[in-house]
């Protein structure tokens, strides 16, 4: 009796584990609606990023590609595709305006939903609000081919658009062919990106503000503040998190500056010297002219600055008090 | 803080509503899984390489002669293999899409099942080839990386063994050619489309007639007449029509032929990717020193300063300068192919009034020059594209069995002038189709254009002068505006220009990458000459392209080219 007992007591799982590892567990299973929608995205990621990984090794091969999958039938060539990139004419060229386009896309481009999104916010017209709203989102779901032929059709010098109005205005006696100037072509890249994602980015920043607290205005009104000392004192530090955290992940995508817009609105040549980044090089010299381990070695590269600068974005970014990790 | 609380609003939210939730995530996992099953499914059944010939459709053997030999008769026993078309920029349909496939679907039991591209075939191929889903015949350019890359890979089916068992490829090409078309092992993987010994450019201007004579019909021969006459366009119809029409001048068109007006027996192909020199007695030279191309830029360049080209050269698209051509807002057009978006607006201009619409004019020379010395296009003996049969094909032999009955005055003649009986019955003296009472030429030329993207194994040799037999046959007015000018202007203003084809490296090469910047260098610096803004700035930009080509090693692939071109003088007997 009393041995059966401490077998009870012996075999029981001592009172300080058992507890936690049931609620882990317990926990689990609780959260499984949560989990469930989290697991599909992880799957994804581990099937489609992480398992095909193994072919950045063919930036230091010369990969043949009907090798298929079994890449290690080609020989190893050290770091000759990254000296190819390094030693390519327009690699200066390449790198100056990969920085540049990122630049002026996050300069402009990430402020730009912000000031959208306080200004909806102070418009009392629900009606007008909405139709806005809608508006600026729209252009998001378009593809590129389909902005870039409306910008290529609103700017053409032949029958375009905004010529046509110029003349109208008598602004200028003979048609601009802007598409073909090299100054205008950052102005006229960036200003679609901004037009083209200012409505959707700024849903964010139109949610977090709509969770500030409402009685931060009224007693800033009763106090004598502005409309802008408000947007500047309240509004702002409030959504400060939001903007910090979107700010962070804009910096990882610094070397990103784009490959559909550019590929589609610099068509002509002319444009290369401005236009060409890197991702359009790999694309043209790398894919389609089959010089695989070229285009990842560049890809690699790439990638590599890209964590550099997102780290350093991090870092700063716990300095100001909300980071990623 | 406040967000933190509105967030676990909504999750105290979603604890209440659990059971709907997890139904509804379970679904979207669900959805996510069958998603990646299905898309995998419909891969494999579209891409992999279809069971060909007698298993694949059962029944219907029409055929209860067999052939007493082993050569496969054509028609005799059903047949059915995989096509993809190696190009962006079109598609294989399908059998039902053309009326020559439909007809041989319905008496042949022939069944081709199409692999598209649709657009990005770069990628595709890449796809295939890495996914080892190759498809029984691939139709593309005679100079295609990729099928040079495949007969590496020992991908490709050797012809030689069927050369003589089917007879009409040899034939009709011709032992010659057929060297020139062989690989570096000897032996024959591509089968060439519109070969022919005769001139089959179809390059060169056209003039809108209503224009034309609104201004009063002046002569057209020389450049000053030309310079003349586009001024007159613009001073009378101001932006409403481009004067001068390029076309797409990234791919040459009609800025580059505007080169072969400066001088005798100037190439279109120096200015093109694959020559980019000029030929100098038994040398090929560098372009960018070239004192005729700097002169044809600084002539360009003027019409573009003075407003009298497109504008849009080299941004617009072939849409773009199609509905210019055919709303017939341009005055002279000049093109690489010329008779064939010409061809289409002038039959729609025509439509509203017969006297309007478009025709080709001789090629505009310097004046002093012989203007039959002037090419503006040139052809190539062995014709634009080629078709190949993978080794995934299950029967290879079947498969060209078909493409060379294909490419036989038969097969000829059922996709320029249909089936046999309604616009033809039996063969001339000559071997040429006899034309009936009730030939149709509107009839004709509509089977030609539906067929156009089916004709894949072309026999120059023999249908155009079958064409010209039929053309002869009709009435002036009633005459196919595009055979006319090709027999009267374009094709005897061209030039052969065999002996300057394929002087490609292999991409992979040292001489490779030197070609892709030299090309890169060449498309930008083609590109800035014709918009310079004043003529001095075109020397300084070819002068420092010059020094930016040499430091790429521009020489050296020169010489390869020069030794190359040699090479192929002496196997076509021009030495």
């Amino acid at each position: 009796m009393s041995e059966a007992a401490t077998r009870k007591t012996i075999a029981g799982p001592s009172p300080q584990s058992r507890p936690r590892k049931k609620s882990a567990l317990h926990r689990l299973w609780k959260q499984m609606d949560v989990q469930l929608m989290v697991w599909p995205g992880i799957l994804l990621i581990f099937v489609f990023s992480y398992i095909p990984m193994y072919g950045v090794l063919t930036a230091f091969m010369d990969y043949n590609i009907f090798t298929a999958h079994r890449i290690f039938e080609n020989p190893w060539v050290g770091f000759k595709h990254f000296e190819a990139f390094f030693d390519a004419p327009n690699f200066w060229q390449i790198m100056r305006n990969t920085v540049v386009i990122s630049l002026l896309k996050f300069v402009i481009g990430f402020p730009a939903p912000i000031i959208l999104a306080l200004m909806l916010n102070e418009v009392r017209h629900m009606v007008f609000k909405r139709v806005v709203q809608t508006i600026t989102y729209l252009p998001h779901f378009m593809s590129w081919v389909i902005v870039g032929g409306l910008v290529m059709s609103l700017l053409s010098a032949d029958n375009g658009s905004v010529n046509i109005l110029l003349k109208g205005v008598g602004a200028i006696d003979e048609p601009i062919n802007f598409l073909s100037i090299k100054d205008y072509f950052w102005t006229i890249l960036i200003s679609t990106n901004v037009w083209k994602e200012i409505g959707f980015s700024s849903i964010v920043y139109l949610a977090a503000i709509a969770g500030v607290d409402q009685h931060m205005y009224e007693a800033a009104d009763i106090d004598g503040a502005s409309k802008f000392k408000q947007i500047y004192l309240i509004t702002l530090p409030s959504i400060m998190p939001v903007i910090i955290i979107f700010m962070v992940l804009a910096m990882g995508n610094l070397l990103n500056a784009g490959f559909e817009d550019i590929l589609i609105i610099a068509e002509n040549p002319l444009l290369r010297p401005v236009a060409d980044v890197i991702d359009v090089y790999v694309y043209r010299i790398g894919l389609q002219n089959q010089k695989y381990s070229f285009a990842v070695a560049v890809g690699l590269f790439k990638a590599v600055i890209s964590v550099g600068l997102l780290t350093m974005a991090n870092y700063l970014a716990r300095r100001a008090g909300s980071s990623l990790w | 803080m406040n967000i933190n609380i509105q967030f676990l609003k909504g999750v105290n939210a979603m604890r209440k509503r659990k059971p709907l939730l997890l139904i509804v995530s379970a679904v979207l996992l669900l959805t996510t899984v069958l998603a990646a099953c299905s898309n995998s499914n419909t891969n494999n059944s579209q891409e992999s390489p279809s069971p060909s010939s007698a298993s694949a459709t059962p029944g219907n053997t029409g055929g209860d002669t067999k052939p007493v030999s082993d050569t496969w008769v054509f028609g005799s026993e059903p047949l059915e293999f995989s096509l993809y078309f190696h190009y962006g920029w079109v598609d294989y349909k399908g059998m039902d899409d053309y009326p020559a496939t439909k007809w041989l679907k319905e008496n042949k039991q022939l069944n081709i099942t199409p692999i598209q591209a649709n657009g990005s075939h770069s990628e595709k191929m890449t796809t295939m080839i890495s996914g080892n889903m190759l498809p029984d015949v691939i139709w593309g350019n005679r100079f295609d990386a990729d099928i040079d890359r495949l007969y590496e890979a020992g991908q490709l089916v050797a012809f030689d063994e069927y050369l003589e068992k089917y007879p009409n490829l040899l034939k009709w090409a011709g032992k010659e050619k057929l060297d020139l078309l062989r690989s570096p092992d000897g032996k024959l993987y591509k089968f060439p489309n519109w070969y022919t010994n005769s001139s089959t450019n179809t390059a060169g201007y056209a003039i809108n007639k209503k224009i034309y004579r609104e201004l009063g019909s002046p002569k057209l021969e020389t450049l000053d007449d030309l310079y003349a006459y586009l001024v007159k366009v613009k001073e009378k119809y101001g932006d409403q029509v481009i004067p001068f029409e390029t076309d797409r001048a990234e791919d040459g068109q009609g800025v580059a032929i505007l080169y072969t007006a400066f001088k005798e027996g100037a190439l279109y192909d120096s200015l093109g990717k694959q020559l980019l020199a000029v030929p100098n007695g038994d040398k090929l030279t560098s372009v960018f020193t070239d004192p005729t191309f700097r002169e044809s830029q600084k002539f360009v360049n003027k019409l573009y300063r003075e407003k009298l080209m497109t504008q849009d050269a080299f941004t617009q698209t072939d849409d773009m300068v199609l509905e210019k051509l055919m709303t017939g807002r341009v005055a002279v057009y000049a093109s690489a192919n010329v008779t064939d978006k010409a061809n289409k607006a002038h039959l729609e201009l025509s439509k509203t009034n017969p006297e309007d619409g478009y025709f080709v004019t001789w090629p505009f020379h310097k004046a002093g020059l012989d203007k039959n010395k002037i090419h503006p296009g040139g052809n190539d003996r062995l014709g634009w594209n080629v078709a190949v049969i993978t080794k995934a094909a299950k029967d290879p032999e079947k498969i060209f069995a078909f493409l060379d009955w294909y490419t036989s005055p038969e097969g000829m003649n059922l996709q320029f002038f249909g089936p046999e009986g309604k616009n033809w019955k039996g063969f001339d003296e000559n071997g040429y189709p006899i034309f009936t009472e009730q030939a149709d030429p509107a009839e004709i030329a509509q089977i030609q254009t539906d067929n156009l993207d089916i004709m894949l194994v072309g026999n120059a040799a023999y249908i155009d002068p079958a064409k010209i037999s039929f053309e002869k046959t009709l009435p002036e007015e009633k005459k196919n505006w595009q055979a006319k000018y090709q027999s009267e202007v374009t094709w005897p203003s061209g030039v052969d220009i065999t002996e300057y084809k394929n002087l490609t490296p292999p991409a992979d090469s040292e001489l490779g990458t030197t070609q892709q910047h030299v090309e890169n260098l060449f498309l930008q610096v083609f590109a800035e000459t014709t918009q310079a803004k004043s003529e001095a700035d075109i020397d300084k930009i070819l002068d420092q392209a010059e020094k930016d080509a040499q430091s790429y090693g521009y020489n050296k692939l020169l010489e390869w080219r020069t030794e190359q071109w040699q090479e192929k003088r002496k196997i076509l007997g021009l030495e």
